[in-house]
């Protein structure tokens, strides 16, 4: 099967060469003239820079109410009673509520009922809600939460996901702390094994992390009469909140309106889990009939809201004296917190991922999801993939330093590509196969070969090396989530040519309103700044699901290209009439609606716009989209998870000053399959603030809990980079024609994330000649890595 | 949130702000309030009546025949550009450089960072190897005491609720003819920027022309109660040839001048650690000349 070829395009700092031109003569279908793949400015932009974008914190109400959450400060207890006299006492404060005042359900677990939004005889975790509060001012509101009292008996809990499977070991909840065991089984392990010449055994401690968006959690709930309520919340799922406030209300699902607020930023933080918030806000609505309006502090949102999973994963992993993979075992422990939530979701995507994008004969996964005392693990950028990527890169490198192969090398001896396309999961990949460009295009902008051979020797202090990290990422959702995978659209054309565009999928500063801008413009033929895509409402579009897994551009583009295609039906024959042509020779680029072929016999669009408003003609049409069924066994994890893969390759660059255990990432080369731009700016900066975010989480990012306690929830000792420690980044595109969403896009925004820290892990290792094998790599972690091998380690015998 | 303070007062002069303080036992001074409004939200201090010294008058930075006296009102990018300050002491010029970021730099105050007492604060090492001394000022008159003297534990410093700083006095000395000062700042942290220093250490040593220390002060922050002086590794190395057997000695004695603890920041090993690979290099470079 010969696959049409990837075409680089060169980045703004790029190093990459390569005619696209020659490339497209080869077949690559050239981008359509218009507004895609273009960087016209971003419709959000000027407003967020000017301060004029109205996030939750800036609405307010007349009689609108503060809400205060009672929570747990400690993570494992009995509850003996709850006092609430001395919160209603407070001054200002109008109520206080407890799970008894819960009309519906008092259970807000995204997959499972395993959570109640207020405890009533047993806390599990850190931030488990006794009690809310409303009152006239925040100040009284959170005065009142601090005076609830709980008659508190403390039990013993569990902390580590491996020592919570061990006999005896206190438990979370009925029922054991093994939660659900998740398997990928493929071939033979055993007759694999004699053919292996090296076998790599390992246990990575991949440790947790923060969202850190810069505007914290956030809603604001609005009664309308007595039967139905309005929610405007800083979220990327507004169907989530309205199927968890219309159950926890007991009201119809017609009866909650969800409106996406401007978001400050979510990474997966305010997918799960602002539909605890915005419960709480709303139960208190319900019970003042007024507006009420919850937003945390940063304390409390880095001590309560989810967290990126910490696992701990252990390998058995063979190669051939070649360097040819045998097999490879994964038992993975992932420390689900206190409650399911989605971690189930996640080792589904870490399960398809732990192999990584290598042609392996036998493979066998074991992933444990484990209840644990915990903060609970949550959607977080990559969903499970970082975590399972930093061992397999990790493992990757080991068995190239003990075969003497370079580790690029060793990587082109297993990558996926036309000939070898199976994935771990039995699923045959569909056209072409990028593993290896994207591996040759970010080796050579990163200078690989040249790098090896003669290794930069800096001041006597510093230490430089380079890392890679070659990853494949399902696209969308996992077949276990299809049922939520559609999308809907709503496209109006106005009389005056403009056009307001409503979408299911959220905007939260990654860019989705560019992207569906620039696909309706593009499908329209007008400019981008004629388009207007509204935040979404759940009342103006279906259920689109959830705007994560990067199928936000992907998702609204098909239900906006799906729409414009049903609005075209009533267009198209107004504009023929208007250019004496046939409706099937209408064309639309430029702003005009044009004969093909001949492109002087024009009418704008505004023009046909008009003609349709003064004939009555509808000029709204809805878009739905949905992704091909597939099939999969859930039990052996063989099947088709995801419906394609984009593949990403970075390379890093460090110098670690090894006496102080300092890490300096230089440098990222990132190479990644696209399918196509839509928008260069805004996948570029995808691009870069993962490669950002990921470099925090690999390096400086330690979340230190004490008994399920976060003890550093600020920002002075949670690290996360600023940008005076980004790195250099070289950026290549490859864009290809293959399975994709809009003119054959794929998500970018969790694979610029997953590869990142285990090519930081790999230089870093390669830096200094040994293993790191825990996350992430802060100073004390590399110096007590170094261990005896540190010159100035006999001081510590002096002060002993 | 709002912060739990009552009140807060403008105070329009050094009298009357001394006034105000003598007269409210439950009022605080306030600088920049980089660090004290932190404490006033997350409940680590607090204060009844905030007295506003940004009136006052105590910034500015003057050379007299006693050496250079920084008003303790003074901001940090004003020391970290001052030329005097950069010329006789470039490791408080440094320091100063590297508190926070720009925008903290411009509101964080000299007088600030020694009275919020924080065994981290990064001006600290740095003046107590110049040999600063502090000027408080009370209703009822100013005194003189040596930095050192201020500082009593984590947060906490000698001076009562109604004393101010009022300027820090740095003594400038000729180095002599044939004689060569080496000072420096090094602060360590896992970001460039915006960052409490894990270890920080300031070295002021004078090197005669016979290659001997003839004056040696080295200061740490954040391996103690209080940013302390290193007086038994001064002791060791003072009147002596640098050599690399001294200097594996001094690693090994500066170990019992400080009593880092573990905390969320690194554990007491790794700041022993860092605290001899700085010391170390810092007279490394003493020894190259
Ligand atoms: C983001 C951020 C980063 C920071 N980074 C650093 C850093 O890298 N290194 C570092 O050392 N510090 C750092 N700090 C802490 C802080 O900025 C410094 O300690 C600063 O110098 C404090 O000065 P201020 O004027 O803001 O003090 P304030 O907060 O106004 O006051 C601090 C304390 O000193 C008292 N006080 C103030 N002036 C006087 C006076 N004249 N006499 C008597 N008492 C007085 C106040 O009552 C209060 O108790 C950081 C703070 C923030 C918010």
């Amino acid at each position: 099967m010969a696959d049409p070829p990837a075409r680089p395009v060169k980045g703004r700092r790029s190093k990459v060469e390569g005619g696209s031109a020659r490339a497209a003569d080869r077949g690559l279908h050239a981008t359509p003239p218009g507004p895609l793949g273009g960087s016209h400015a971003r419709p959000d932009a000027s407003a967020k820079v000017a301060g004029l974008t109205r996030y939750v914190g800036d609405l307010a109400l007349p009689g609108m109410l503060h809400a205060a959450l009672a929570t747990s400060r400690v993570a494992s207890a009995r509850i003996r009673s709850l006092d609430t006299r001395a919160a209603l006492a407070v001054p200002d404060v109008v109520a206080v509520l407890t799970a008894a005042d819960v009309p519906g359900q008092n259970s807000i677990g995204a997959v499972f009922g395993d959570q109640p939004l207020l405890v009533t005889d047993r806390v599990r975790m850190v931030g488990d809600r006794l009690a809310l509060v409303a009152a006239r001012t925040p100040e009284a509101a959170w005065i009142a939460a601090r005076a609830v009292r709980a008659d508190l008996e403390a039990i013993p809990g569990v902390h580590d996901p491996v020592a919570a499977l061990d006999e005896g070991s206190p438990t979370v909840h009925d029922g054991g702390n093994l939660f659900r065991t998740l398997r990928v089984v493929k071939g033979k392990i055993d007759s694999r094994r004699s053919k292996a010449t090296v076998i790599v055994e390992a246990e990575y401690h991949v440790g947790g992390q923060d969202h850190a968006y810069l505007e914290p959690q956030g809603c604001l709930a609005i009664p309308e009469g007595r039967d139905r309520l309005t929610i405007v919340a800083s979220c990327q799922c507004p169907f989530y909140i309205q199927h968890a406030v219309a159950k926890v209300l007991g009201l119809p699902l017609a009866a909650v309106r969800v409106e996406q607020a401007p978001t400050g930023g979510g990474f997966g933080g305010k997918e799960d889990y602002p539909s605890e918030p915005a419960a709480c806000a709303a139960l208190l609505a319900w019970h003042t009939g007024r507006p009420v309006r919850l937003l945390f502090h940063r304390e409390l949102d880095l001590q309560v809201t989810t967290k990126r999973h910490a696992m701990v994963v252990r390998h058995r992993w063979g190669a051939d004296a070649k360097g040819k993979l045998q097999f490879a075992e994964v038992e993975t422990f992932m420390d689900a917190g206190a409650y399911a939530g989605l971690s189930t979701v996640v080792a589904e995507r870490a399960n398809v991922s732990c192999i990584g994008p290598y042609a392996v004969p036998a493979v066998d996964v074991k992933t444990h999801v484990v209840y644990t005392n915990n903060l609970f693990g949550g959607a977080y950028r990559g969903f499970g993939a970082p975590q399972v990527t930093w061992a397999a890169e990790a493992t990757i490198d080991k068995l190239a330093r003990e075969l003497g192969l370079d580790p690029l090398e060793m990587r082109r001896r297993n990558a996926l590509d036309g000939m070898a396309r199976t994935l771990c999961t039995g699923q045959k990949l569909v056209g072409p196969v990028l593993a290896r460009e994207v591996l040759e295009s970010a080796t050579r902008m990163a200078d690989w070969d040249a790098f090896r051979a003669s290794r930069p020797q800096g001041s006597d202090r510093l230490r430089y090396g380079m890392g890679i990290s070659l990853v494949l990422y399902g696209c969308n959702l996992h077949w276990g989530g299809q049922q939520l995978d559609r999308s809907s659209a709503v496209v109006i054309l106005q009389p005056d040519g403009s056009v307001i565009v409503r979408v299911g999928l959220t905007d939260m500063g990654q860019g989705n309103l560019t992207a569906a801008q620039t696909i309706a413009a593009q499908a329209l033929g007008v400019a981008p700044a004629a388009v207007q895509v509204w935040q979404p409402d759940t009342t103006t579009v279906g259920d689109s699901g959830p705007t994560v897994a990067s199928r936000g551009s992907q998702m609204s583009g098909m239900a906006i290209l799906d729409a414009v295609a049903r609005l075209r039906t009533r267009l198209d024959p107004v504009a023929a009439e208007l250019l004496g042509c046939a409706a099937e020779e209408v064309e639309l680029g430029g702003g005009f609606a044009t004969v093909r072929g001949q492109a002087d016999r024009r009418v704008t669009v505004a023009t046909v716009a008009a003609e349709m408003a003064s004939r009555r003609l509808e000029c709204i049409a809805t878009g739905w989209y949905r992704t091909t069924p597939r099939e999969f066994d859930s039990e052996t994890g063989q099947g088709d998870p995801y419906e394609f893969y984009a593949m990403a390759c970075h390379v890093a660059r460090v110098a670690v000053d090894p006496e102080l255990g300092l890490v300096t990432v230089e440098e990222v080369s990132a190479a990644h399959d696209v399918g196509r731009t839509i928008h260069r700016q805004a996948l570029e900066g995808q691009i870069q603030g993962g490669i950002v975010q990921a470099m925090g989480w690999g390096v400086t990012e330690a979340l230190h809990l004490r008994d399920g306690v976060l003890v550093n929830p600020n920002f002075t000792d949670y690290i996360i980079p600023t940008a005076a420690d980004a790195p250099n980044i070289n950026i290549a595109v490859l864009e290809s024609d293959g399975p994709g969403g809009p003119y054959g896009a794929k998500g970018i925004g969790e694979p610029a994330f997953i590869p990142t820290a285990a090519a930081i892990r790999n230089a870093v290792c390669d830096a200094l000649g040994l293993e790191i094998d825990t996350l992430p790599l802060t100073p004390p972690t590399v110096v007590a890595a170094l261990g005896d091998r540190h010159p100035l380690a006999w001081v510590l015998e002096k002060s002993r | 949130m709002d912060l739990p303070v009552q009140d807060v007062l403008r105070p329009r002069s050094l009298r009357e702000a001394l006034r105000v303080l003598a007269d409210h036992p439950g009022a605080r001074p306030v600088a920049g309030g980089t660090d004290l409004v932190v404490q006033l939200r997350d409940g680590r201090r607090q204060a009844e009546l905030l007295v506003d010294l940004s009136r006052v008058g105590l910034d500015g930075i003057t050379e007299t025949d006693r050496g250079i006296a920084i008003g303790a009102g003074t901001t940090m990018d004003v020391i970290a550009t001052h030329r005097a300050v950069r010329t006789h002491f470039p490791a408080l010029a440094t320091a100063a450089s590297q508190v926070g970021a720009w925008p903290i730099q411009c509101r964080a105050t000299l007088g600030g960072n020694l009275a919020n007492a924080s065994p981290a604060a990064d001006t600290a090492p740095a003046l107590l190897v110049a040999g600063a001394a502090v000027t408080v000022a009370s209703a009822r008159g100013q005194s003189q005491l040596p930095l050192e003297e201020l500082f009593v534990g984590p947060g906490r410093t000698s001076l009562r609720s109604n004393e101010l700083i009022v300027s820090v006095l740095l003594p400038v000395s000729r180095t002599g003819a044939g004689r060569r000062l080496v000072e420096r700042f090094v602060k360590v942290g896992p970001r460039r920027e915006q960052i409490i220093s894990v270890v920080c250490m300031a070295g002021r040593v004078v090197v005669a022309a016979d290659g001997r220390l003839e004056l040696v002060r080295l200061a740490f922050g954040s391996v103690a109660p209080t940013p302390v002086r290193a007086r038994a590794t001064e002791r060791l190395l003072e009147r002596r040839v640098l050599d690399d057997r001294l200097r594996q000695e001094a690693l090994g004695v500066v170990q019992e001048d400080v009593k880092p603890i573990d905390d969320v920041r690194a554990p007491a090993s790794y700041r022993r650690l860092a605290v001899a690979t700085l010391l170390d290099r810092f007279l490394a470079e003493v020894a190259r000349g």
